[in-house]
């Protein structure tokens, strides 16, 4: 009935901010007279009771609900495509396998890993459906696809948190880090430059709190949102953070998608067996070994 | 009702509704219209808005009446008759009051001036708590506004002075002159759309149908109605003194079981059946749960199971379930006396059955149906016909089915105004006939003693009830005849008249059934109940002359000492009732709050049909009680906390507390229509398997204290002690 | 073309709430659901007013502006209602509306929301008129019938009006005039423009 409550506290006439309150005092001076304040005044009260914000927060809400929505497409077609050019100019990295291997990943870490990656790309597959759900029309295929969007945040957000905590220790940023930006990854040229990063370099440590903390924002914000359980002025704000971040995510989705399959050959075998071999860390995660 | 039946003639609704509309003021006590009879509330603010009509309300509550009120006054519970004796006293003082037609309308002015006299504003601020300068504030807006009506409800008669509350405000409007012109009256509203049906039908212990005291001559008279022998009729009676005995009242009869007040019958009761009738609408509800699991027998004839039913720990409970309004058909009368048909518009679903069909199984089964269905060939039109034709009372004897249906059918073309058919094959005629409807050709009576119109077009005088002279106790003789001069139009007896008679040898219009004498009447242009004088002086009544009396169980001990209440009495309908021997100034120490109850507008009566709907459920889910906010503070209890309000008989409650500023610091409010719940005991288990109600609570009459009307003996749940505590 | 349009006179409104259940019954919205329901103000004071609310069919509707699948339309007389066939819940219209009509019916998956209901002013939906279909997402068709919405044929004390546009408001400005108060109709200027 929570809701309910807030239903009951919703915004009536707002009389004064749009035809001037000046008029209406006017009138109601020269109205005085056998009960004649009362109506003049319980309209001022209601608009006061009721969420007094509503012009303040619904023109901007309506825009940038409209907006945002037109940010989504370039970026789910641009991202790939910068990428595309990169593959056909520079290519992927390939390694030898020969040399160590060196344990990457647990069996534990690598199951949480999974069971993140399903769930998380779920959660953006459905979330993208209902950006786009006047394209597939609507109705009962965009609704299951919120119930799945709902039910894999919960499902992430359950094997997102101990894997958060596994990795949370080789995430910190570290002085190498800028250098690492300097030379853009290594990325840029096809040459195996030992390029400075640890067990993670600065693209998976960016990429690991954007999704997880991110992730978390993500999962707050779309809970609230699902409730609608606050005042409207409040969940606009919500449903701002949520579409504006959700953005930065698709596009680090996307990057990471392209990163794992075809950017760094081998790095989806490493995920399933937990083994990287010695040359690829040697260029890639050069610090580890020192 | 007994009241104003004592005053004029008639206890019912003088006015309507619509008829409100030519308000110039309207005065309401003891009422929450907005709550409790909605749509009563379009009339009434019609007239606020367009006759500017001031809306004085008076209440212990600001009621949801109140928020549209131009006047509130917030009163203590069961003072009502020394504000409106104060009102009155003003208003003479002040010579406003209408000397005309006191003059030739009246009896027993003077001798109620010298004891109004009494109740002037100061002391009137001692008793009521309403400020001096208020109450002549109010009597001026009374005096300037006419002609201003009057509404009350239980608010006014659910105390132990109830029907000197009654009176008092019969005296108000005979004062200003208000009775029988339109705009004016007293307006009583009902609280079902049937109660006044069923009153005239007789749903009380102290008369036959239409009125007809309880004597041989009305038994004779319902016998050559009904075509019953009148010696097997007497038979049927314990003795002959039985026949003629006032019976126990809906508010006591549980002492008839449980005898803990002595009874004056020959037996205690031992089955007891409730028809459309909710137990937990009685006061003392826990005495009364006490006669439930001591009866032998217990039958509930409901469209659901009530809190009756629940309320029953033995087995010894029938539950007859009957058919909805929808279900069936027949007359209803509303509280302006108007008779509307209703149609059936579906079968009886699953097993209920209809109430006639019910009452003729049972009839049947006692054996005696051949006797009582000699003219009842039809149901339900027959039955109607039946009680038209002995109801010559209150003149029911016009109102034929045909008729009823004839208006009920042709509803739209009646003046929402004037209730008058403009055209249309009702033309002329009343909606509803409103009774008295004399003849099969009357139009109704929308407005009771108007002497503006024919008696054949709807007017009437005062009722000759009472005698046609009496002797104060200063020793004054009155005639009680109108005087000269005062006849409705037509009237070949240019003045007052006593009540026709011997027409047919050996009758009167009551009860000559060839309706003759009324025939005779009409065409004299003439009432058959004569034209007399209403009584400002009601010699029949303990009180004469309304006076303050504090309720039994009073906030102010030393008022109590200064208007002391009545005697007890011995036998008042075959039991024994406390009044002096209950009122006990000591009380308040431990029990220091009012406890008043009232409706909600969500729910109804008993609520077991109003709690068995999801969505009235979903509105008002949970009983509570109204607290103010100061004695909640001082309680410790917040908003939503649950309490304990304890009665000083042992009763006891456990329910929300409602945080509200709609009562004062010193009352507590309580909607009566929750059930289920007992003590603090869920009783939800108690009713048959899947019938439990979608919400229940806690009975507000646990609480309700001890204390009756002197003359109707109607609980007093409008008065009355508690303690609260936080659970 | 006539412009439907509702009016609540809070000098008349007693919160009898006989309008939430006459919409209720009438059109067979479930429990939680509210399509019109009664605010009061100042409860219990001087100054206690109470105000009954629905969708007011706003002319430039906030909530078919930011519907993202166009579920949300208006007809010419001015009424919107919703596709639910359409609609996916997503509770936009919900934060929109200045009145906070959009009310969301508990899904079956994890709570999540189901299609949005409100207010159809009595005129069913985008189903064929009469349909069971209509019947059973939208309630009745009064206004096909030639009726007024069940709410304000209802009402005790014909506080809320519902109609035409230019009558209603006549009638408005006749009681304004009688009572020499109140010339504002509330939520007019937020929701006809």
């Amino acid at each position: 009935m929570k809701t309910s409550r807030w239903m009951e506290v919703v915004n009536l006439c707002l009389l004064f901010c749009f035809l001037g309150g000046g008029l209406a005092y006017g009138a109601e001076m020269l109205l005085r007279g056998f009960g004649a304040i009362s109506t003049v005044q319980a309209f001022k009260e209601f608009g006061v009771v009721v969420s007094p914000h509503w012009q303040a927060y619904a023109e901007d809400f309506i825009s940038f609900v409209n907006g945002v929505g037109r940010l989504y497409l370039p970026v789910i077609v641009g991202v790939p495509l910068v990428f595309l050019i990169h593959f056909v100019a520079v290519g992927p990295k390939g390694f030898e396998h020969k040399g160590r291997r060196i344990s990457f990943y647990g069996l534990f870490t690598r199951f949480l890993h999974w069971m993140c990656a399903i769930f998380f790309s779920l959660v953006v597959v459905s979330g993208i459906m209902v950006l786009f759900a006047k394209a597939l029309g609507g109705g009962s295929l965009v609704l299951s696809a919120r119930g799945v969007h709902l039910f894999c945040a919960y499902g992430f957000m359950v094997f997102a948190a101990p894997l958060f905590l596994i990795w949370l220790k080789d995430m910190f940023p570290a002085p190498y880090d800028i250098k690492w930006l300097l030379c853009g990854g290594g990325y840029l040229s096809k040459k195996k430059v030992e390029v400075p990063a640890g067990k993670f370099n600065l693209g998976q440590k960016m990429w690991f709190w954007l999704a997880f903390v991110g992730g978390a924002v993500m999962f707050y914000t779309g809970y609230v949102v699902s409730g609608l359980s606050l005042p409207q002025a409040q969940i606009a704000g919500y449903i701002k953070i949520h579409l504006i971040l959700g953005l930065f995510l698709v596009a680090l989705f996307i990057t990471h998608l392209y990163m794992s399959l075809f950017a760094v050959k081998g790095s989806l075998k490493s995920m399933i067996s937990g083994y990287k071999w010695e040359e690829e860390v040697r260029v890639l995660h050069s610090r580890m070994l020192k | 009702m007994a009241g104003v039946a004592n005053t004029w003639g008639y206890g019912a609704m003088t006015n309507s509704m619509n008829d409100i509309r030519h308000s110039k003021l309207v005065f309401m006590l003891g009422s929450n219209a907005a709550e409790a009879h909605p749509v009563a509330m379009q009339h009434i603010l019609y007239a606020k808005e367009v006759n500017n009509a001031p809306l004085i309300v008076v209440d212990p509550r600001f009621t949801k009446l109140a928020a549209k009120a131009t006047d509130y006054v917030r009163i203590r519970p069961g003072t009502d008759t020394a504000f409106v004796m104060g009102l009155v006293n003003e208003i003479v003082t002040n010579g406003w009051h209408d000397k005309d037609f006191i003059r030739k309308r009246v009896a027993g002015f003077p001798e109620m001036c010298e004891i109004a006299k009494h109740y002037t504003p100061e002391v009137v601020e001692d008793i009521t708590g309403i400020p001096a300068s208020e109450v002549k504030r109010i009597a001026k807006l009374l005096a300037t506004h006419r002609p201003g009506t009057v509404v009350w409800c239980m608010g006014a008669t659910q105390h132990s002075i109830g029907s000197s509350n009654t009176r008092a405000l019969c005296i108000l409007q005979l004062v200003l002159g208000n009775m029988g012109v339109s705009g004016g009256g007293t307006n009583i509203f009902r609280g079902h759309d049937n109660v006044q049906g069923a009153t005239d039908m007789c749903v009380l212990s102290h008369s036959l149908p239409a009125y007809y005291g309880i004597k041989d001559g009305s038994w004779k008279h319902w016998c050559r109605v009904w075509d019953v022998d009148y010696e097997w009729m007497k038979s049927r009676f314990h003795s002959k003194e039985y026949m003629n005995k006032k019976g126990f009242t809906l508010a006591r009869w549980y002492q008839g079981v449980i005898q803990e007040d002595k009874i004056s019958q020959y037996t205690p009761i031992k089955a007891v059946v409730f028809w459309g009738c909710a137990s937990n609408s009685q006061s003392q509800y826990h005495k009364l749960k006490k006669a439930l699991d001591k009866l032998d027998l217990v039958v509930i004839i409901d469209p659901f199971p009530t809190m009756t039913a629940a309320a029953c720990e033995k087995d010894n409970v029938y539950l007859l379930p009957s058919s909805s309004q929808y279900e069936t058909e027949g007359s209803v009368t509303s509280s302006s006396r108007q008779i509307q048909w209703r149609f059936k518009v579906v079968d009886p679903v699953h097993d209920s059955r209809d109430d006639y069909w019910i009452m003729g199984q049972m009839v049947k089964r006692f054996g005696f149906h051949d006797k009582f269905y000699k003219n009842i060939k039809k149901v339900p039109d027959d039955i109607t016909r039946e009680l038209c034709k002995g109801s010559l009372t209150i003149g029911y004897n016009g109102a034929l089915p045909e008729r009823i249906k004839k208006h009920t059918l042709h509803w739209e073309t009646f003046d929402v105004d004037s209730l008058q058919a403009k055209g249309g094959p009702c033309d002329g005629e009343y909606y509803g006939l409103p009774w008295p409807c004399w003849t099969e050709t009357h139009p109704g009576t929308p407005i009771l003693y108007d002497i503006s119109k024919p008696v054949a077009k709807g007017g009437l005088p005062f009722r000759a009830r009472f005698g046609t002279e009496h002797t104060y106790w200063n020793g004054r003789k009155e005639n009680l005849l109108a005087a000269p001069g005062v006849y409705n139009p037509g009237s070949q007896v240019k003045g007052g008249y006593p009540e026709f008679k011997d027409i047919v040898p050996g009758t009167n219009w009551k009860t000559d059934l060839s309706q003759k004498t009324i025939k005779v009447a009409i065409s004299r242009g003439m009432a058959p109940f004569g034209n007399a004088r209403a009584r400002c002086v009601c010699w029949n009544f303990p009180d004469q002359v309304p006076v303050h009396r504090e309720p039994l169980h009073s906030p102010r001990p030393d008022l109590i000492a200064k208007y002391p209440t009545y005697p007890d009495k011995k036998e008042q309908y075959r039991v024994y009732t406390r009044f002096k021997s209950e009122q006990k100034p000591e009380l308040v120490k431990n029990f220091p709050y009012v406890l008043i109850t009232g409706r909600m507008v969500e729910h109804m009566g008993g609520g077991a049909e109003t709690r068995s709907n999801k969505y009235l459920a979903e509105l008002a889910p949970k009983m509570y009680a109204e607290i103010s906010t100061r004695l909640a503070n001082n309680l410790g209890i917040r908003d939503g906390d649950m309490m304990w309000i304890e009665s000083p008989e042992q009763g006891k409650v456990k329910v929300m507390a409602r945080v509200t500023d709609r009562v004062d610091d010193k009352t507590i409010f309580m909607p009566f229509h929750f059930g289920g719940m007992f003590m603090g005991q869920d009783l939800s288990g108690n009713y048959p398997k899947g019938h439990e109600p979608y919400c229940i609570g806690e009975p507000a009459n646990i609480c309700t204290n001890y204390g009756y009307d002197i003359v109707t003996q109607i609980q007093g749940t409008k008065e009355g002690l508690c303690q609260v505590k936080k659970a | 073309m006539a412009r439907m349009k509702f009016l609540c006179d809070i000098e008349r409104c007693i919160d009898c709430k006989g309008c939430v259940i006459a919409c209720k019954e009438g059109n067979g919205v479930p429990v939680g659901i509210n399509r019109r329901r009664v605010i009061t103000i100042n409860q219990g004071k001087p100054g206690e007013r109470s105000i009954s609310i629905a969708c007011m069919h706003c002319s430039d509707a906030p909530c078919i502006a930011v519907c993202p699948v166009s579920a949300l339309y208006q007809r010419d007389d001015g009424i919107v209602l919703v596709n639910k066939d359409v609609c996916i819940g997503c509770g936009y219209c919900f934060i929109a509306c200045p009145f906070g009509v959009p009310q969301f019916p508990k899904g079956d998956t994890f709570g999540k929301r189901g299609v949005m209901d409100k207010c159809t002013f009595c005129a069913g939906g985008p189903a064929p008129n009469f349909s069971e279909k209509e019947r059973r997402l939208y309630g009745q068709n009064r206004i096909a019938e030639g009726k007024v919405p069940l709410c304000a044929a209802m009402c005790s004390t014909k506080a809320l009006l519902a109609g035409d546009g230019d009558k209603i408001a006549r009638i408005f400005q006749e009681r304004v005039a009688r009572r020499g108060t109140g010339a504002k109709a509330p939520g007019w200027s937020t929701a006809y423009k």
